[in-house]
C-alpha cells in the first residue's frame, strides 16, 4: 500500500503526501519539514521553541532573556524538566527574563529598552557567566539590531551577550531554532576557552538536554569506561564548558536531528570526529559504549562496563517482557526517538504499528521505514484530528508521545506514556530502559482502563 | 508598575511609591492575550481557536492548559511563516478557516490574532467579512504586547457576545460572565443558582468542556459549554453580573450600552462577604429568595473558621493573583483573622488598586498592593515585610521555598500539585476549600520547620 489519506483529511488532500503504510520493497519517504497546513491543530512548535526552549535553555550559568511580548517567555519558563541540582540552584529554571515589549516599544522600537534590561538583569544577577538574547517574532518584525545591542552590552557588563535570531515565524518548526542555536554556540561560544588540562579521553555528550537527570545516569558509563566528559550539549552545560568543547578527541552524538549540525562545524573547524549513537535500551546503549570504546582502545573497559549494567536490570527486564509481549504500540516523537525507540519496544517484544515525528526531516523517516514492519503507518506532522482518527482506528495498546497529546489519549482510553518530558524518568541508558518498562507496563495494566464505560 | 500601600482609615494619605519601572520583567506576574482567550473559547460548546500566529503562539498556550487543567485542547493555527510575514497572511488565514470548517465542522472559530499578525497589519475583520461559510468566525484582537491573558479573556467574552448577542424577547435570565475561574468553580456556581431556582446563561462554561468525564466513546466537541443560542440570548436576559469585572466585565459592558441589559459588576464571590454579595444581587436581579440551603452552605464555611481561629489567626499574608481573585482574597483572608500584607496582579490596573484600598479602609489592615507586578518584585517585597504565607500560582514557588514561608497554591498556571482546578474558591463551599488550603498550607509548613 503506497501514500494513503486518512479520513478526517479528505477535505485536505495534500495531508496524502504525509502520510504512509509501509510496504517492504517500497522507497517512499513522506513529505517533511515543510509547512504546517494553515487551520491545522497542530502539535508543533515554533523556531524560538527550538533554539530557546530546548537548545540554548537548558545552559545553567546564563541569563535567558527573551526579547519580546511576555508570552514567549512565560511559556518557556522552567520548561522541559531539564535538570541541573548539581551544582547550582536551579537558576535556569528558576528564573524567567523578558523585556516584556509593549506597544509603544513596537512603534518605535526595542533597542532601547534591551540594552536596558541586559543591565538590570546582570546588576541583579552579577554572578552569571553570560547573557543569552533571544528574538521573538515581532523583534523580526520592527526590525531591532540584537546584534549590535548585544555587543555594546557585552562591552559594558564584561560577560558574553550573545543573540539569537530565532523569531517564531522563521522555518516550519522548532527544528529551524536547533539549527539556529547550534550555529551561534559554534559561532560565538565554543573555542573561546582552552581548558587547564586536556586528556586523551576527553569526549562530549552532545544533544542531550537531561531531561528529568538522564544525563545523571548517561555520565558514569562513560566515566567507568575511563572517559572524562569535557561538556554535555546542552543539559547541564555552563558557558565555559561549550568555550572549551573544541578540545575534546570525540563528539558523541545523542539527538541526531538537533546537533548534527554543530558536530559538523566542529569536525570541519577542529578535526574533531563525531559518532551518533543511540543510548536508549539495552542493544543500542551496548553499541553506543562499545563504539565509541573501540574509537579509544577500551574495548575491554567497555564490556566490563556493559556486562555489570546489564546483569542489574536483566532479570526485571526479562519479566516486563513477558509481560508485554504483542502489545502493540504507536510512536509520535519529536525526531530521532521515533527511529531508535522502535527497536526499544522490539527489545520489549512490542509491535510498532506506527511511528510519526512533529520535525523529523527525510532522513529520519528513512531510518523509521527501514526499521518498522510491513503495514505499519508512518505519517508526518500528524495534529490532533488524525491522532484521534489514528487512536481509535489502531487502538494501540500504548501511544509514546509529548504532554499535548497525553490527555487525547487517556480520553480516548489508550495507555499514554510521555516520552518527550517523561512520566518517572529518566529514561536513558540501562537503569532508565529498566524504568520506561516499568512505567509501560504501569499504565498499560492500570486497573482503572477497565473501568471506563463504554471500553471495548 | 504601581505600588501603594493602604492603610486603615488614612485613605487619603495613602502613598503612591515612586518605583522606577524596570525595562527587564524578571518572572512574568502575567501571560499573554491569546491564551485568555483561548480559555473563554473553551468555554463554548463546538468552538475552536484558530490563532492568527505562528507555532508556538498555538502550541505553547494548549501545553499551559493541558498542565493546569490535565484535559485535552484543541487550537488551530493560521500558520504563519516567513512569507506570510512579508506579504500578509490573509491567505493562511482564509485557507486555514476553510480547512478547519472541512475537517472538524466546529460551530464557531474564533479567529485570534498575535503579535506576529497584528504588526504585519492583517486586516482579520475584512478578511473574515469576505469568507462565506456556514460557521461562525469572530476575530478576536490579542496582540500579546497589550494587556496580559486578563484582558485577552476579556476581549474574547466582550467579541463573543458582540457577534452573536440579539433582542427577541424576554427570557428571565441572568448572564453571569464568570472570569479566569476554574472548572470547580462554575460547577459551584451552578450548584448556587440550582439552590436559587435561577436560570442564568454563563459567560463562558467551562465546567464540562475542561473537566470532561472518560466516557467513550469520546464526542467529537465535549459536552457542556456555552452555546451559541444561549450567547445570543444574553441580549434578552433581565441582567447581568460580572464575577470578575477584569475578565468579563467587557461583554456585560456591552450588553448594557447596546441592549440595556442591566448589569452588576461587583467582588468577586471569594469569601463570606463577597459571596453574601453575590447571592444578594443575584437574587436582586432574579427577584428569587435566598434558599435554605445557601445559609446551611454559609453557616458551615463560619462553623469552619471558627474551628480553626487559633491555627491562622494574625498570619500575615502575601497574595499574587489576577486582579479580581486576588482582591477577593485579601478580603476573605481578613475573615479568617488572617493580615493581607501584600495585595499583588500582574495585570496592571488602576481598578485593582482601588479595590484594595477599599478592602484596606474597611478592614484596618496596612496593605502594600503592587499592581503589574513580577514575581520578582513579589519576592522582594516578601523580603522587606515578613509575612507568614505565600499564596500564587506554582511560579511562586521558589519565594515561599526561599523565604521558607507556607505556600498555598492559587490562581493559574497550579501544575506541580493536583485537583486545584476542580475545586472551587468560590461561594461558601469554596470559602471552606480555600480555608483548608490555607491553614494545611500552614500547618503542614509548621510540620516541616
Amino acid at each position: 500500500m503506497p501514500l494513503t489519506l486518512l479520513e478526517c483529511d479528505k477535505p485536505i488532500p495534500e495531508r496524502e503526501k504525509h502520510t504512509y503504510i509501509k510496504k517492504s520493497g517500497e522507497s517512499i519517504v513522506p513529505a517533511c519539514n515543510v509547512q504546517t497546513t494553515p487551520g491545522d491543530l497542530t502539535e508543533r512548535g515554533c523556531t524560538y521553541a527550538g533554539c530557546m526552549g530546548v537548545v540554548g535553555g537548558p545552559v545553567k550559568d546564563v541569563i535567558h532573556l527573551v526579547h519580546g511580548p511576555i508570552g514567549c517567555a512565560f511559556y518557556t519558563w522552567g520548561g522541559g524538566r531539564r535538570q541541573n541540582l548539581s551544582d547550582n540552584t536551579e537558576f535556569h529554571r528558576k528564573y524567567c527574563f523578558s523585556t516584556s515589549m509593549q506597544e509603544a516599544n513596537i512603534i518605535f522600537g526595542g533597542e532601547q529598552k534591551l540594552h536596558k534590561a541586559i543591565l538590570e538583569a546582570y546588576e541583579r544577577f552579577p554572578d552569571v557567566n553570560g547573557v543569552f538574547v533571544y528574538a521573538t517574532c515581532v523583534i523580526g518584525l520592527i526590525g531591532d539590531d540584537i546584534n549590535n545591542v548585544c555587543k555594546q552590552a557585552s562591552k559594558e557588563i564584561g560577560v558574553p551577550v550573545i543573540p539569537f535570531s530565532c523569531e517564531g515565524f522563521r522555518g516550519v518548526s522548532q527544528s529551524l531554532g536547533h539549527h539556529i542555536a547550534n550555529d551561534v554556540i559554534f559561532e560565538r561560544i565554543v573555542g573561546t576557552k582552552e581548558p587547564d588540562e586536556v586528556t586523551p579521553y576527553d569526549i562530549n555528550i552532545i544533544g542531550d538536554y537531561n531531561i528529568q537527570g538522564d544525563l545523571w545516569i548517561i555520565a558514569p558509563l562513560f566515566e567507568a569506561m575511563g572517559l572524562r566528559i569535557l561538556c554535555t550539549f546542552t543539559g547541564n552545560a555552563s558557558i565555559d564548558d561549550l568555550a572549551m568543547a573544541h578540545r575534546a578527541k570525540l563528539n558523541v552524538m545523542h539527538c541526531q536531528r538537533s546537533t548534527p549540525y554543530i558536530c559538523q562545524l566542529m569536525e570541519e573547524k577542529y578535526e574533531l570526529p563525531y559518532m551518533p549513537v543511540s543510548l536508549f535500551g539495552i542493544e543500542q546503549t551496548s553499541k553506543a559504549l562499545r563504539d565509541v570504546a573501540s574509537f579509544f582502545g577500551l574495548e575491554d573497559k567497555a564490556e566490563e562496563v556493559i556486562e555489570s549494567e546489564v546483569a542489574k536490570i536483566l532479570p526485571e527486564i526479562e519479566y516486563y517482557k513477558e509481560q508485554l509481549r504483542g502489545k502493540r504500540v504507536f510512536i509520535y516523537q519529536g525526531a530521532p526517538r521515533a527511529w531508535h525507540w522502535i527497536k526499544l519496544m522490539e527489545e520489549l517484544g512490542m509491535e510498532v504499528v506506527g511511528a510519526a515525528t512533529t520535525f523529523g526531516h527525510t532522513d529520519d523517516y528513512e531510518k523509521i521505514i527501514e526499521r518498522i514492519g510491513d503495514g505499519a503507518l508512518v505519517i508526518d506532522n500528524p495534529n490532533s484530528v488524525e491522532l484521534r482518527e489514528i487512536l481509535i482506528g489502531y487502538k494501540p495498546d500504548l501511544f509514546i508521545s509529548g504532554l499535548k497529546e497525553k490527555f487525547l489519549a487517556y480520553k480516548l482510553g489508550v495507555p499514554f506514556v510521555n516520552g518527550h518530558s517523561y512520566e518517572r524518568g529518566p529514561y536513558a541508558v540501562y537503569s532508565g530502559f529498566l524504568k520506561f518498562a516499568k512505567d509501560i507496563h504501569t499504565t498499560i495494566n492500570h486497573p482503572a482502563w477497565k473501568l471506563i464505560e463504554g471500553r471495548a | 508598575m504601581t505600588q501603594v500601600t493602604a492603610k486603615a482609615k488614612t485613605e487619603t494619605k495613602t502613598k503612591t511609591k515612586a518605583k522606577v519601572k524596570r525595562s527587564v520583567t524578571i518572572n512574568p506576574g502575567m501571560i499573554c492575550q491569546p491564551i485568555g482567550a483561548m480559555q473563554a473559547v473553551l468555554g463554548v460548546h463546538g468552538a475552536i481557536s484558530l490563532v492568527h500566529g505562528s507555532q508556538g503562539c498555538a502550541a505553547y498556550p494548549m501545553r499551559m492548559f493541558n498542565r493546569h487543567f490535565q484535559e485535552p485542547v484543541e487550537i488551530a493555527l493560521s500558520s504563519l511563516g516567513e512569507d506570510a510575514a512579508v506579504f500578509g497572511g490573509a491567505d493562511n488565514l482564509v485557507k486555514g478557516v476553510h480547512a478547519l470548517v472541512a475537517r472538524r465542522q466546529p460551530e464557531l472559530i474564533a479567529v485570534l490574532t498575535t503579535c506576529l499578525s497584528e504588526t504585519i497589519g492583517d486586516d482579520v475583520n475584512g478578511i473574515l467579512r469576505k469568507i462565506d461559510l456556514p460557521t461562525t468566525l469572530v476575530p478576536v484582537h490579542t496582540p500579546s504586547y497589550i494587556g496580559s491573558h486578563v484582558t485577552g479573556y476579556d476581549n474574547a467574552v466582550k467579541a463573543l457576545v458582540t457577534h452573536l448577542a440579539e433582542q427577541t424577547g424576554p427570557n428571565s435570565k441572568i448572564n453571569i460572565a464568570v472570569g479566569l475561574l476554574n472548572p470547580g468553580d462554575i460547577r459551584e456556581l451552578k450548584n448556587m443558582l440550582a439552590a436559587m431556582r435561577v436560570k442564568a446563561i454563563i459567560l463562558t462554561d467551562i465546567s464540562e468542556t475542561l473537566d470532561a468525564p472518560l466516557i467513550l466513546p469520546r464526542p467529537r466537541f465535549p459536552d457542556g459549554g456555552t452555546t451559541l443560542a444561549e450567547i445570543a440570548d444574553t441580549a434578552n436576559s433581565i441582567g447581568s453580573i460580572a464575577m470578575c469585572k477584569h475578565a468579563g466585565g467587557g461583554a456585560v459592558t456591552y450588553l448594557t450600552n447596546k441592549h440595556k441589559v442591566p448589569m452588576i459588576s461587583g467582588s468577586c464571590p471569594i469569601g463570606v462577604a463577597n459571596t453574601d454579595a453575590f447571592i444578594g444581587n443575584v437574587s436582586h436581579l432574579s427577584g428569587r429568595p435566598i434558599p435554605d440551603e445557601l445559609r446551611k452552605e454559609r453557616g458551615r464555611l463560619i462553623d469552619a473558621m471558627v474551628d480553626v481561629q487559633f491555627k491562622i489567626a494574625q498570619k500575615r499574608v502575601a497574595i499574587h493573583a489576577d486582579p479580581d481573585v486576588a482582591s477577593g482574597m485579601a478580603r476573605f483572608v481578613h475573615e479568617l483573622g488572617m493580615e493581607p500584607t501584600i495585595v499583588a496582579t500582574g495585570t496592571e490596573s488602576k481598578e485593582f488598586v482601588a479595590d484594595v484600598q477599599a478592602v484596606a479602609s474597611q478592614t484596618g489592615h496596612e496593605i502594600e498592593i503592587i499592581s503589574g507586578c513580577d514575581l520578582y518584585e513579589l519576592h522582594e517585597a516578601v523580603k522587606a515585610v515578613g509575612v507568614d504565607l505565600l499564596m500564587g500560582n506554582s511560579q511562586a514557588k521558589y519565594i515561599g521555598d526561599d523565604e521558607k514561608i507556607a505556600f498555598a497554591r492559587i490562581g493559574f498556571p497550579v501544575y506541580d500539585r493536583v485537583g486545584y482546578q476542580r475545586r472551587a474558591i468560590i461561594g461558601y463551599n469554596g470559602g471552606i476549600n480555600l480555608m483548608d488550603l490555607i491553614t494545611n498550607s500552614i500547618l503542614e509548613h509548621g510540620d516541616a520547620s
